[in-house]
């Protein structure tokens, strides 16, 4: 019995001590209506957070780890990885932090900021560690780490330890609240590129699309059973400039299926921009061929 | 009428500016802010809120309703296909001073690209026929609307609730928009 309560109270301590040492690696980036939520701090001048919970504006405040407020600048966003850089006005001392590799099963405890100066902490489990991810946005994600963790949302962009103390990644919520962490390894891969150009660029037609299947009656001529439905076009977008209407379904873009989105993800990288693409879609029945030229993505 | 009714039917009429990039969305939104008895002006005049589809514009100091996007400082957010009742109510909440979270805003989130089997792919036809669905317009008046027989949509409404996995009509409408908020593809 006196072992058992040696080993838990040695685990808590443990614990404890982590949370009290992660204190000065994170600080609260602060929000209207008195709210806030937790960054990292990257190195001594630069906080990461989560892209998709930051307004969209230059100036933010952030309070180190005893109370300090210092004032930030957005240094860089990107949707795509929910990745977002602040520039710190001033520096502050900050632990380094060694990146650790998120095991299924693995315990995993995540830290947020309270927006005085400390930290509030949250035990759980790596739920599934899996392969690399595309999100929603385009970005690629270099794991799969669901976290079987409860988060507030005022501790989202805190970092997520391993039991060793190493960063496994950055708490964010994905759908239906499920809370997942950004790789490590995703942003050390990001943040160099925001820093050099303050976003990740990214081609774009300016269209919203829905996968549809396509009509029988066409599937032979389309030579295949699935396409991207046009919902929508963006006003003077590269594709309402090249005619394309909403309703067209596009079945190829210069000869790449759309059969599968993430194939078609790889032709709208930083290098598509002002390249020409063969759209070829169905328009009330027939299967034609568009120009258009890919224009860059603006900010989200 | 005491000064406090006459002083909220003073307020009921609200200088809305509506913002999105998409120029059908931007219309369609500004009818549902005019049909709700506001008034929707340039998004560079004076206004007690914004509506914006997606982001708002950096900066923005006035009170926005987002569709489709939830951060801390939006006084309002709702899910990109929130009704005009929602939106109307929205409006009135967030100029009184209040915030409005709509539960599905909420359950937005940084996802994965989701992608449907190819199997439970709706055809267009099927999107029109679903579209009719979500007005409540009954199986005649369907077929009356896309010109087609009554039995050709029986048949359509029975594949939809197959590949929707849907056992009502209000079932499948829900299940294709809450596929619709995970699977629209912005490029």
């Amino acid at each position: 019995m006196t072992d058992q309560a040696d080993l838990l109270t040695q685990f808590s301590n443990a614990l404890a001590t982590r949370a009290e040492a992660a204190k000065s690696a994170i600080v609260a980036v602060r929000l209207r209506h008195e709210r806030h939520i937790t960054g990292v701090v990257w190195r001594p001048d630069l906080v990461v957070a989560s892209e998709q919970s930051l307004p969209q504006r230059d100036d933010f405040e952030v309070v180190a780890a005893g109370g300090s407020v210092v004032a930030a600048k957005m240094a860089g966003r990107d949707p795509a990885t929910n990745i977002a850089v602040l520039r710190l006005a001033g520096s502050i001392a900050s632990p380094s932090i060694a990146a650790g590799e998120a095991r299924t099963g693995a315990v995993a405890l995540a830290i947020g900021a309270d927006g005085t100066g400390g930290a509030s902490a949250r035990l759980g489990l790596v739920n599934l560690a899996g392969a690399e991810w595309h999100s929603s946005r385009g970005g690629l994600i270099d794991r799969r780490i669901v976290l079987d963790v409860r988060l507030g949302r005022r501790e989202e962009g805190g970092p997520v330890l391993d039991a060793a103390g190493a960063y496994l990644g950055m708490s964010t919520f994905g759908p239906r609240g499920q809370v997942i962490a950004i790789p490590t390894a995703t942003i050390e891969r990001i943040v160099p590129l925001l820093l050099k150009d303050g976003r990740i660029a990214r081609g774009w037609l300016g269209v919203a699309l829905q996968a549809v299947a396509v009509p029988d009656a066409l599937r032979e001529s389309a030579d295949q059973s699935s396409g991207l439905m046009v919902m929508s076009v963006v006003e003077n977008g590269p594709a309402a400039q090249a005619g394309i209407l909403a309703g067209d379904i596009i079945l190829s873009v210069d000869g790449t299926s759309t059969r599968r989105f993430r194939n078609i993800a790889k032709h709208f990288g930083s290098d598509s921009i002002g390249r020409k693409a063969d759209v070829r879609l169905i328009r009330s029945g027939a299967v034609m061929t568009v120009q258009t030229t890919i224009a860059e993505r603006h900010a989200a | 009428m005491s000064d406090a009714a006459s002083e909220l039917a003073a307020t009921r009429r609200l200088r809305v500016a509506v913002h999105a990039a998409d120029v059908l969305r931007r219309n369609a939104l500004s009818r549902v802010v005019a049909a709700a008895g506001h008034i929707v002006v340039g998004a560079q005049d004076a206004a007690d809120v914004v509506l914006a589809d997606g982001d708002s514009p950096p900066g923005e100091t006035r009170p926005v309703v987002a569709l489709g996007r939830v951060d801390a400082d939006l006084a309002g957010a709702l899910s990109r296909d929130a009704s005009a009742g929602q939106i109307d109510a929205a409006i009135r909440a967030v100029s009184a001073g209040l915030i409005v979270r709509a539960p599905d805003a909420m359950d937005l989130g940084f996802g994965a690209m989701r992608e449907t089997d190819s199997r439970a792919l709706l055809t267009p036809r099927e999107l029109d026929v679903l579209a009719a669905l979500a007005e409540g317009m009954t199986n005649k008046a369907i077929a009356r609307r896309l010109n087609i027989s009554l039995h050709t949509v029986k048949f359509h409404v029975e594949s939809l609730f197959r590949k929707l996995g849907a056992r009502t009509r209000t079932e499948a409408v829900a299940k294709a928009s809450e596929r619709r908020r995970h699977e629209t593809i912005m490029l």
